[in-house]
């Protein structure tokens, strides 16, 4: 890992929300260093009693007649004191517990984890007011309440900092590190602390306003330090002299407002810090406007009679400050029965074309251009891109479905299958009754070659090839005309994928749907596919036949590919279609 | 079946933890605690037999010769039988009955009212990560000030506009005294009635947390395969949120459960005392105001079982909704 990016990701982007935050604890913070050079002495004593706010005293004055602006400008220090104190204590010991820990591993890192857990448990204000309640209130210092509370609340962030430390010392550079023979103090404060200054940092800012609240708490229960003013003694004071029933809320309202902006401001600081350590929680620009709205052409004509998909000029940009064209007007025909392959390496935009094509694009991907035209069995042609919501809600799975990338996350993983099955029924085919919807699933596994037994089974009970093909069979469930495939077997050993991919062979022949393939292995379409059309920074550089594209590929890019790739079984075209024997030996 | 062993096993490992903690801090701090006690005990009459001054010796450290170890195995088989020594504020009350004539008034308000935030929370944490970029995106900052709001003083401010000035809600207690307790309705009713402020500010303050949390995880869950894939599917987005999205990020809400219910019950002790709320958070702050340190001890104990046991409880039903714990331990 360089460190420019390091560093990169440790400031965080600006925002409103941080603007506000960092406003918001500037100001506590100036208050409480700058404060009390200003104002007079807060326990001094007048004979006014309990006055509202006017001119000589801004926030009124306490029943003795002291000045609640002077009183808050000092608690509020006292506050800060103690919270700063016991941040950096806490973090401290979550630190030693957390990191240490887990990158010591074995031994101590069970018994550091399972002390953390313990302490996690035991609630900790119960205990602080215990320990309290035990010294004397001569002997209650600022530094004995900052000790306890530091000891009751590092817990949690040992946790948060432990399972990041975990995922982090399995990482290539740190394993590069240690096999390099660098001693352990190094590895840490090299490569582990840099990566986890993001996550410090906000359980230091947590840490912060847990401590200025218990802090609060305490004192207002009598148990804070004896020799210090803080937020919390003030509402003690206020509390005890009736403020409330003397409805006396310039006394009693500061204080607390204090706490709550401070800590308001400190969460929306680590709302930024979170976005670091989790880019997922950054802004996402407002939700688009309906496709159609940006899309200038019209569909297309059926041009030929046997087309099911025709794609038109279509052009995808990712939008943003410097917005990436993914998709250069591309045009595909895709014929009734045939497997149409898409090849090109990863990044040359086919993925986002596929999506593109069922309208499944994330923001900030947009269809700036074109038109996908569905030509249905009955003679129908569908505006793919000018779909109402409803409409192409019901359009989708129904006529064109779908197999994922990577099997093992398209299926939650907290479903039994069955149940992942059982929705597209429920909502397409709302007038199936529930043993009918059953049954369909039961065909569709026993189709591709899973045991319907497995229905009930959850998605880490099967293996990688079993998904695989339990997502095939969800996308029969409604006997699509089109099927689109997204590296279905890439992530598979080679035996379970020749296994699969003779079965769509078998499925297309059955079943005459369509299926457009996409993959980054062009010898594998050359032995599957009828024509392939090669991608290359989102243009389609070349469309042909199999034959055509293997015997006499025009593009240089595709000679390229064409060689790149050592043939799965080292000869080339024997794999799929030469085997005719394993059609029925497909692994199960 | 691993996980449930490791989890009674890790919860067991907790209590001993908790007991001992208990046994040794009154012996690591300053003074003479059990001196204070038969004191005061004297104060008010009490008569100080040998079985009363054996049980404050060995919950708060003797000054005779007998050996830790043997007090401590006598400590913990005092703990077993529920002997937690006589409450000196409440005397001749032993702790334990102290404590059950005040644990169900706590039970009933901070379990009712924990268990209102943890949906409202994950209801409207979910909803507002699912509609990500619209309004609902500003109640992420308004949360964020109610986390960051001092329980006790939302409690003041409540008191002081409901109860004070508007003079809708009582302003302290858990039932009007002129009634006893019992169960019939009306004694029900006015325990109603007194609860609602006590557990509006627990609800209040402790909602902001499950809704950020929830609202960060629903919306690292959008953006996982499954999502993409029921959309796909042609699913309509009620369902989609529902069982894909929430059914998923509500995990690591509950798994962070612990963490959360540490914060409530340490809110509502305090909450409790605002309120005068006869609950067990105040009985622990009039056994510190009156140095009652049998009582003191005993009802952190009794907190502490409680919060270990809805922990466990939490953690059991994680196993139900994650298949995953259930086969890897």
């Amino acid at each position: 890992m360089s460190t420019v990016d390091t560093k990169r990701r440790v400031l965080p982007r600006w925002s409103p929300k941080l603007g506000v935050g960092l406003g918001l604890i500037a100001v506590v913070v100036l208050v409480g260093l700058v404060g009390p050079l200003l104002v007079g002495d807060p326990s001094a004593v007048r004979d006014i009693g309990l006055t509202g706010p006017g001119a000589e005293h801004w926030l009124g004055t306490t029943q003795t007649g002291q000045d609640v602006v002077a009183q808050l400008a000092y608690a509020t220090r006292g506050s800060l004191q103690i919270g700063v104190l016991v941040g950096v204590l806490a973090t401290v010991l979550s630190a030693i517990f957390g990191i240490v820990g887990s990158y010591a591993g074995g031994l101590v890192d069970e018994a550091f984890s399972l002390f953390s857990n313990v302490m996690l448990v035991i609630p900790g204000l119960p205990l602080v007011i215990v320990i309290a309640g035990f010294v004397p209130a001569a002997q209650r210092g600022s530094w004995t309440i900052a000790i306890v509370l530091a000891i009751t609340g590092w817990a949690a962030s040992a946790r948060v900092l432990r399972a990041q430390t975990l995922s982090l010392r399995n990482r290539d550079y740190v394993a590069a590190a240690r096999v390099a023979g660098e001693k352990t103090w190094r590895v840490i404060t090299v490569e582990i602390l840099p990566n986890l200054l993001p996550l410090l940092a906000s359980q230091f800012v947590f840490a912060v306003i847990l401590a200025i609240l218990s802090e609060a708490g305490l004192s207002f229960l009598g148990l804070g330090a004896s020799n210090s003013s803080t937020l919390g003694t003030m509402l003690y004071y206020a509390q005890n002299g009736f403020a409330l029933q003397r409805e006396a809320w310039w006394w009693f309202v500061p204080p607390g407002l204090v706490i709550a902006l401070f800590g308001c401001g400190l969460s929306l600081v680590n709302f930024s810090i979170d976005e670091i350590i989790n880019p997922k929680l950054r802004d996402v620009p407002r939700r688009p406007g309906k496709v159609a709205e940006t899309v200038a052409a019209t569909p297309a004509e059926r041009g030929e009679d046997d087309a099911v998909l025709t794609v038109d000029g279509l052009s995808v940009v990712y939008q943003g400050k410097n917005p990436v064209l993914a998709v250069k007007n591309v045009s595909l025909t895709l014929r009734r029965g045939e497997i149409l392959g898409l090849a090109g390496e990863s990044g040359c935009g086919k993925t986002t074309l596929a999506y593109a094509v069922n309208r499944l694009h994330r923001p900030p991907a947009e269809v700036t251009s074109g038109a996908v035209t569905f030509h249905d069995r009955d003679g129908a042609d569908v505006d793919v891109l000018g779909l109402g919501v409803e409409e192409l809600r019901a359009f989708r799975w129904s006529k064109l479905s779908m197999v994922f990338q990577g099997a093992m996350n398209a299926l939650s993983p907290v479903t039994p299958v069955a149940a992942q099955l059982d929705d597209v029924l429920v909502t397409h085919r709302p007038e199936m009754t529930r043993d009918q919807r059953r049954q369909r699933c039961r065909e569709v596994f026993e189709l591709v070659g899973v045991d319907p037994q497995r229905l009930g089974s959850y998605p880490h009970e099967l293996s990688g090839g079993m998904r695989q093909r339990v997502m095939i069979a969800m996308a029969l469930l409604l006997d699509p005309q089109v099927m689109i495939m997204d590296e279905p077997t890439t992530a598979l050993d080679v035996v379970v994928q020749r296994g699969i991919l003779l079965e769509i062979l078998k499925f297309r022949d059955e079943l005459g749907f369509a299926v457009i393939f996409i993959t980054h292995d062009l010898p594998l379409l050359l032995e599957i596919a009828d024509r392939i059309a090669v991608m290359r920074d989102g243009e389609v550089v070349e469309q042909g036949t199999a034959e055509e594209l293997h015997l006499n590929p025009r593009h240089p890019y595709t000679r390229e590919l064409l060689d790149s790739f050592p043939s799965l079984t080292g000869d080339r075209g024997g794999f799929v279609r030469g085997t005719p024997a394993l059609h029925d030996g497909g692994v199960r | 079946m691993r996980y449930y062993v490791r989890k009674l096993a890790f919860y067991l490992v907790a209590l001993w933890a908790a007991l001992t903690l208990n046994f040794a801090i009154p012996r690591l701090m300053p003074g003479n605690p059990v001196d204070i006690l038969l004191a005061k005990l004297q104060q008010r009459g009490g008569s100080i037999d040998p079985a009363a001054r054996r049980s404050f010796e060995l919950l708060l450290g003797a000054g005779g010769d007998e050996p830790i170890v043997s007090q401590y195995f006598a400590y913990l088989g005092n703990i077993v039988r529920g002997d937690l020594g006589v409450s000196v504020s409440a005397f001749p009350a032993p702790v334990s009955e102290v404590i059950a004539s005040a644990l169900p008034w706590t039970v009933v308000l901070v379990g009712i009212a924990t268990l209102l935030s943890f949906v409202l929370g994950i209801a409207l944490g979910a909803l507002v990560g699912w509609k990500r970029g619209t309004w609902l995106d500003s109640l992420v900052p308004a949360t964020t000030v109610l986390a960051a709001v001092p329980y006790f003083w939302l409690a003041l401010i409540l008191v002081a506009v409901f109860a004070s000035a508007l003079g809708w809600f009582p302003l302290t207690g858990g039932y009007d005294v002129v009634l006893t307790p019992a169960w019939d309705a009306e004694f029900l009713s006015s325990a109603i009635y007194h609860g609602t402020l006590p557990a509006l500010t627990i609800v209040v303050s402790s909602v902001g947390g499950w809704l950020l949390g929830m609202r960060n995880m629903m919306v690292s869950a959008m953006s996982e395969d499954y999502v993409l894939t029921a959309q796909a599917k042609g699913l309509r987005d009620s369902r989609i949120m529902v069982r894909y999205a929430t059914r998923n990020a509500v995990l690591p809400s509950v798994a962070g459960f612990a963490i959360s219910l540490g914060f409530v019950v340490s809110g509502s002790i305090i909450t409790e005392q605002v309120f005068s709320y006869p609950g067990i958070g105040s009985k622990l702050l009039q056994a510190v105001q009156n140095n009652d340190y049998a009582l003191m001890q005993g009802i952190f104990l009794v907190i502490t079982v409680a919060v270990l046991g809805a922990n466990l409880v939490v953690d059991l039903l994680y196993a139900l909704i994650d298949p995953r714990t259930r086969v890897s331990g």
